[in-house]
C-alpha cells in the first residue's frame, strides 16, 4: 500500500495576530494541527534605538533605553547608565544604588506578572490574566509615584537615580508586597494547580539544558531548564551581594525537565524572591544622596566597556564605545529575548499549533527587545 | 496509563476545576478595582495622580531665565525657544518658546536643568485631538517679546557686593 | 398545541373554511415564530450582557455600563450597529457557501428550540421523539461551522472548522450515552414524558435517581459544553490561537448570527439537562392545587417559572467555568472523549441497565444520601468561597449593580 501523503500547510502567524506579543511572524509549517516546524521572523520592530544612540548625548539617551524593553525599562535604564559610570569612572552612592535595585525588583515583579498572566490568556485562561494585571496596576501606581511614569519610567541617571523615594511610599509597597502574596497564593491557586493549564504546559516545547545553553538562552527561560545561573549571584553588581535570596530553577516537576511549565513556575517563584529583595532593600536602605553629582556633560574617556546585568528576561548587556566626545560612537544591547528567539524553530518541531503560543508565550517575548 | 493514573487525573481535574470555580465566584461579591474613567470617578483622575506625574509640559514664562537648558537636554529636540537683542530695551529677550507636545516622550530630563523650576510637569494628560498642530504650545505670545527673569543674576550680584 | 389549534378552529369561523391541516401548520409557524421572537431572541441578546456583566465581576471589573441602566441595553446597541456594518465577504470566498454558512448553523439551533418545553402544556411540539430530534438537529451547526470555515479561504478558519467538526462529532456519543442513561429511566424519548417520570422534589429527579444517572448528568454536561463550542472546549474559535477561527472572516450581521447561535445555545444547553436530570417544570402537587385554585394560568406561570429559574442557574454555571478555566488542546480534547466520557459512558449506561433490573421501584435512601451528598458538597463550596474571601482580606461588594 503507498504511504499516504498529506499536503503541508504553510500558516502566516503574525506579524498581526492575537498572541504573538508585539509585532513579530512565525513561518509555520503545519500538516492539520501537528506542526513540522515554526521559523520565526523578527525585525517588525526595528526602530534603530542603537542608531539614534550615536545622535543623542549620554543622558539624553536614557529615556530610549526605556524602549528597548518596555516591560523592563528600570533594567535597561541601570544598564545603560552602569555602562557609562563604569567607562567615566563614576563611583555612585549606597542609597542610589539601593534605590536603583528597589526600582528594578519592583519592575521584575510588574514584568512577570504580566508574563505568567499572559501565559494564561494565551492558553485560554482570562480571569487569571486580568488578575495579574490588576496587581500589576497597583505595582505601577507605585512606580508612579516614585518616578512619574508607569512605562518608560526613565528613573535611572547616570550618577544615581532622578528622585529619592517619596514620602511614605516605603510604607506603601510593603503593604502592597503582604497583599501580593496572599494575591498570588490565589493565582497559584486558580491557575498554577489546575490540572488542564498543567496538562497545557507540562511536557510541551521542552528545552534540555544542553539545547538552552547551546542556543545562549537567558534568564527563567534558561533557569527553567535547570541551569542555576543568575548574574546578581554569579557576577554579583550593584548590592545584590549584600543581599540574601535564592535562585529557583526548574525541576521538572510536572512532567519533563524545560518544559514550559518549569519555566512558568520559575517566574512564579522569581516573584517571590523580588518580594524578599525588596523587603530587605527596605530594611538595609541607607542614608545618603540619591544622585552623585557628575559633570554636566560627560565625556567618557576613549574607549570601550561591557556590562551584564540580570534583566527580567535574562542577561541583559550593553556594550558602550565611546571616542572622547559627548556623545556615545556606539551603543549595543544584548537582550535576553532575540536570543531566545532562536530556540523557536528547533522547540517547535512537532508541536501543536495551540502549543506553539503556549510555548511563545512561555518564553516572554518582547518584542521591541528582540529588534531594539 | 495505570489505573490508579487514570482515575488520579479525574480526581486532579475534579478538585482543581472546584477550587479554581470557588476563587472565580468568590470574586463575584468582591469590589470591582477598576474606576469609571472619565466622568464616573468619585474624584476627577487628575486630582488622584502622583505630584511627580509627567502630564504635559508647562512654562511658567515669569521666571523663565532664556537659559536654554531645556532645550539643549531634550533628547528629541521638540523645545524651540528663540532670542534676540531687543535695541528698545537694550537686553535680550525671548521672541519664541514653543513645546511640540505631540513630539514630547515626557522622560523629564528638560525639567531637571532648568534653574528656576518654570519649565514643569503639569497634571493634564488628556491629549487626544484630532490636528496634531493644536498639540503645539507656544508661551511667548505671536509678534510679542518677554524679558527673561534675572533674580538668580541679581541675587548674585547682591551677595557679591555685600 | 393541537389543542389550542383545535380551539381556534371551533371559535374562529373564517379558519372552519380551511382544511384542518392548513390550520394546525398555520398555528405552529405563528406561535412558533412568536416565541422565537420574544423569548429566544432576547434571550440571546440579554444573556451576552448577563454574561459581560458576570465575567467582568470576576475578573474585579465592572463591564459594560453605559447603555441604558447598569448597560442593560448594550445587547441592543451591539444589535443594530452590527446591522449597521457593511457585510464583507471576502474576494477569494466561496461566496454561495460563505452567505450560507450562517442560516445552516442559526437554523440548527433554533429547530431545537421546537420540542423544548417551557411548561407541562407549552411546548411547541412534543414530539415522541424529543431528544433525539434535539440531538439529530443540533448537529446542523457542525455542517454550518466546518461551511464556514472552508468557504472563508482562510486558513485559520479552516483549522477552526476542522476542530469543530471532529470535536462535535466525537462528543455526541458521550452525549448520546448520557441521554440514554435517561431513555432507559424513563422509558421514553419524548421530553414531556421525561419530565412527567420525575418529581418535584429534588430527591425525585433522575440526577439524584441512582449513582450512575449522578456521573451521567456531568457527562452530558460536559459533553454539551463540547458542543455548544464553550471553554474549557472553545478551541475553534480560540482567539489566542485561531485568531477568531470559523468566524474570523465575517462581519456585520452574518457574524451576530454565529454569536447568536452561540448565546442561544446556553439555553438549549442548560434546558435539555433540567429536563433529563432536574425535573423540568414539575411543581409540587400541593403547590399546584393551591395555584389552580387561584387562577388556571397560574400553574402554567410557576412551571414557567421553574425550569427558568433551574435553566438559568445552568446557565450562570456554564458561564462561570468558562471564565475559570483554561482551553485544552485538540489532542487532550479527543483524548478526553475517547478515553474518559465514552468508557465511563458506557458504564453509566450498563450500570443503570443493572440498577433498573436490580431495583425496579429505585432506592429511596440511595436518593437521600445522594441528595445530602450534594449538599455536603455545596456546603464545603461556600466554606471554600468564604475562605478566600478571608484570606485575600477582600473588601467586599455584595451589590450585583455597581
Amino acid at each position: 500500500m503507498p504511504e499516504f501523503r498529506t499536503e503541508e500547510m504553510l500558516l502566516n502567524m503574525g506579524p498581526q495576530h492575537p498572541s504573538t506579543h508585539g509585532v513579530i511572524r512565525f513561518v509555520v509549517k503545519t500538516d492539520g494541527e501537528v506542526m513540522s516546524c515554526a521559523v520565526p521572523d523578527v525585525g517588525y520592530l526595528h526602530r534603530s534605538i542603537e542608531k539614534i544612540s550615536e545622535q543623542a548625548t549620554y543622558n539624553g539617551f536614557m529615556p530610549w533605553t526605556d524602549r528597548v524593553d518596555y516591560l523592563a525599562a528600570m533594567n535597561c535604564n541601570v544598564a545603560y547608565a552602569m555602562a557609562v559610570e563604569k567607562l567615566a569612572g563614576i563611583e555612585i552612592e549606597k542609597r542610589g544604588e539601593y534605590l536603583r535595585v528597589i526600582s528594578m525588583e519592583l519592575n521584575r515583579i510588574v514584568s512577570h506578572l504580566l508574563s505568567v498572566g499572559s501565559v494564561g490568556m494565551d492558553v485560554g485562561a482570562y480571569t487569571p490574566f486580568i488578575h495579574a494585571l490588576r496587581d500589576r496596576e497597583k505595582a505601577n501606581d507605585l512606580i508612579e509615584e516614585l518616578c512619574g511614569q508607569r512605562l518608560t519610567y526613565n528613573y535611572a541617571r547616570i550618577g544615581g537615580v532622578s528622585f529619592d523615594m517619596p514620602v511614605g511610599w516605603q510604607a506603601k509597597v510593603l503593604a502592597y508586597l503582604e497583599d501580593l502574596e496572599l494575591l498570588m497564593d490565589e493565582f497559584n491557586r486558580l491557575i498554577t494547580g489546575n490540572k488542564i493549564f498543567i496538562k497545557r504546559l507540562a511536557n510541551v516545547g521542552v528545552i534540555t539544558p544542553e539545547d538552552a545553553i547551546a542556543y545562549n538562552l537567558v534568564g527563567p527561560n534558561l533557569r527553567g531548564s535547570g541551569i542555576k545561573y543568575d548574574l546578581r549571584k554569579d557576577e554579583p553588581y550593584s548590592v545584590y551581594p549584600e543581599l540574601d535570596f535564592e535562585v529557583p530553577v526548574g525541576r521538572g516537576e510536572m512532567g519533563t525537565l524545560g518544559d514550559c511549565y518549569d519555566r512558568f513556575v520559575v517566574r512564579i517563584r522569581e516573584m517571590d524572591q523580588s518580594i524578599s529583595i525588596l523587603r530587605q532593600c527596605f530594611a538595609k536602605i541607607p542614608a545618603g544622596e540619591h544622585l552623585v553629582k557628575v559633570p554636566k556633560k560627560i565625556r567618557p574617556p576613549v574607549g570601550d566597556v561591557y556590562i551584564r546585568t540580570e534583566s527580567t528576561r535574562g542577561d541583559m548587556g550593553v556594550y558602550l564605545v565611546s571616542d572622547g566626545s559627548d556623545k556615545p560612537y556606539r551603543v549595543k544591547f544584548r537582550t535576553g529575548s532575540f536570543t531566545a528567539m532562536s530556540i523557536v524553530e528547533k522547540a517547535s518541531r512537532g508541536l501543536m499549533v495551540a502549543d506553539l503560543i503556549a510555548f511563545i508565550a512561555n518564553l516572554d517575548i518582547v518584542a521591541p527587545e528582540i529588534d531594539r | 496509563m495505570t489505573v490508579t493514573e487514570y482515575f488520579t487525573n479525574i480526581k486532579d481535574t475534579a478538585t482543581s476545576i472546584f477550587e479554581g470555580m470557588t476563587i472565580t465566584l468568590s470574586h463575584l461579591v468582591r469590589k470591582p478595582v477598576t474606576i469609571q474613567y472619565p466622568d464616573r470617578t468619585p474624584r476627577p483622575v487628575k486630582e488622584t495622580l502622583p505630584d511627580r506625574f509627567r502630564g504635559f509640559l508647562k512654562v511658567d514664562m515669569e521666571i523663565c531665565t532664556a537659559c536654554l537648558a531645556c532645550m539643549n537636554d531634550c533628547p528629541i529636540d521638540c523645545i524651540k525657544i528663540v532670542t534676540k537683542k531687543d535695541e528698545a530695551l537694550k537686553e535680550r529677550v525671548l521672541t519664541q518658546f514653543d513645546i511640540d507636545e505631540a513630539k514630547c516622550m515626557y522622560c523629564g530630563l528638560c525639567t531637571e536643568p532648568c534653574p528656576t523650576g518654570a519649565i514643569h510637569f503639569t497634571k493634564e494628560f488628556e491629549g487626544a485631538t484630532e490636528d496634531l498642530s493644536s498639540l503645539l504650545f507656544s508661551f511667548v505670545p505671536e509678534n510679542q517679546v518677554i524679558i527673561p527673569y534675572k533674580a538668580l543674576k541679581k541675587e548674585k550680584e547682591e551677595t557679591v557686593n555685600a | 398545541m393541537q389543542q389550542l389549534a383545535d380551539k381556534l378552529i371551533q371559535h374562529c369561523a373564517l379558519l372552519q373554511g380551511l382544511p384542518h391541516e392548513l390550520t394546525y401548520l398555520l398555528v405552529e409557524i405563528v406561535f412558533g415564530s412568536l416565541m422565537l421572537m420574544l423569548f429566544v431572541a432576547p434571550f440571546a441578546g440579554i444573556i451576552s450582557w448577563v454574561e459581560r456583566r458576570v465575567a467582568a465581576r470576576m475578573m474585579d471589573r465592572i463591564g459594560p455600563n453605559r447603555v441604558g441602566p447598569q448597560g442593560f441595553l448594550q445587547w441592543l446597541a451591539d444589535g443594530v450597529k452590527s446591522l449597521l456594518k457593511e457585510d464583507i465577504v471576502p474576494s477569494s470566498a466561496d461566496s454561495f457557501l460563505f452567505r450560507l454558512a450562517p442560516y445552516l448553523v442559526f437554523a440548527g439551533m433554533f429547530m431545537a428550540f421546537v420540542s423544548i418545553p417551557f411548561t407541562s402544556r407549552v411546548i411547541i411540539a412534543d414530539l415522541n421523539v424529543g431528544i433525539f430530534y434535539i440531538i439529530a438537529v443540533t448537529s446542523l451547526v457542525v455542517i454550518g461551522i466546518l461551511m464556514s470555515g472552508w468557504a472563508s479561504n482562510n486558513k485559520f478558519s479552516l483549522l477552526g472548522g476542522m476542530r469543530s467538526a471532529a470535536q462535535i462529532i466525537s462528543y455526541e456519543i458521550p452525549a448520546g450515552l448520557a441521554i440514554l442513561v435517561v431513555v432507559l429511566m424513563s422509558g421514553s424519548l419524548s421530553l414531556q414524558e421525561i419530565i412527567k417520570a420525575q418529581g418535584a422534589h429534588p430527591w425525585n429527579w433522575f440526577i439524584f435517581d441512582n449513582p450512575f444517572s449522578f456521573c451521567s448528568f456531568f457527562i452530558l454536561f460536559i459533553s454539551s459544553l463540547a458542543e455548544g463550542n464553550r471553554t474549557p472546549f472553545d478551541i475553534p474559535e480560540a482567539e489566542s490561537e485561531l485568531v477568531s477561527g470559523y468566524s474570523t472572516e465575517y462581519s456585520g450581521m452574518r457574524f451576530v448570527f454565529f454569536y447568536f447561535e452561540e448565546w442561544a445555545n446556553l439555553y438549549l444547553i442548560a434546558a435539555v439537562g433540567v429536563t433529563l436530570f432536574f425535573g423540568g417544570w414539575q411543581i409540587p402537587p400541593s403547590v399546584r392545587e393551591w395555584a389552580v385554585g387561584v387562577h388556571f394560568v397560574l400553574p402554567h406561570i410557576l412551571e414557567f417559572a421553574t425550569f427558568f429559574i433551574k435553566a438559568m442557574s445552568l446557565v450562570f454555571v456554564i458561564i462561570w467555568i468558562r471564565w475559570t478555566l483554561p482551553r485544552l488542546r485538540v489532542d487532550q480534547l479527543m483524548a478526553m472523549c475517547w478515553q474518559y466520557l465514552i468508557p465511563l459512558g458506557f458504564v453509566m449506561v450498563l450500570g443503570t441497565a443493572t440498577w433498573i433490573v436490580l431495583f425496579p421501584q429505585g432506592v429511596p435512601l440511595v436518593r437521600y444520601v445522594l441528595f445530602s451528598g450534594t449538599l455536603g458538597l455545596f456546603g464545603y463550596f461556600f466554606y471554600r468561597v468564604v475562605f478566600h474571601l478571608r484570606y485575600t482580606k477582600a473588601e467586599l461588594q455584595f451589590n450585583p449593580f455597581v
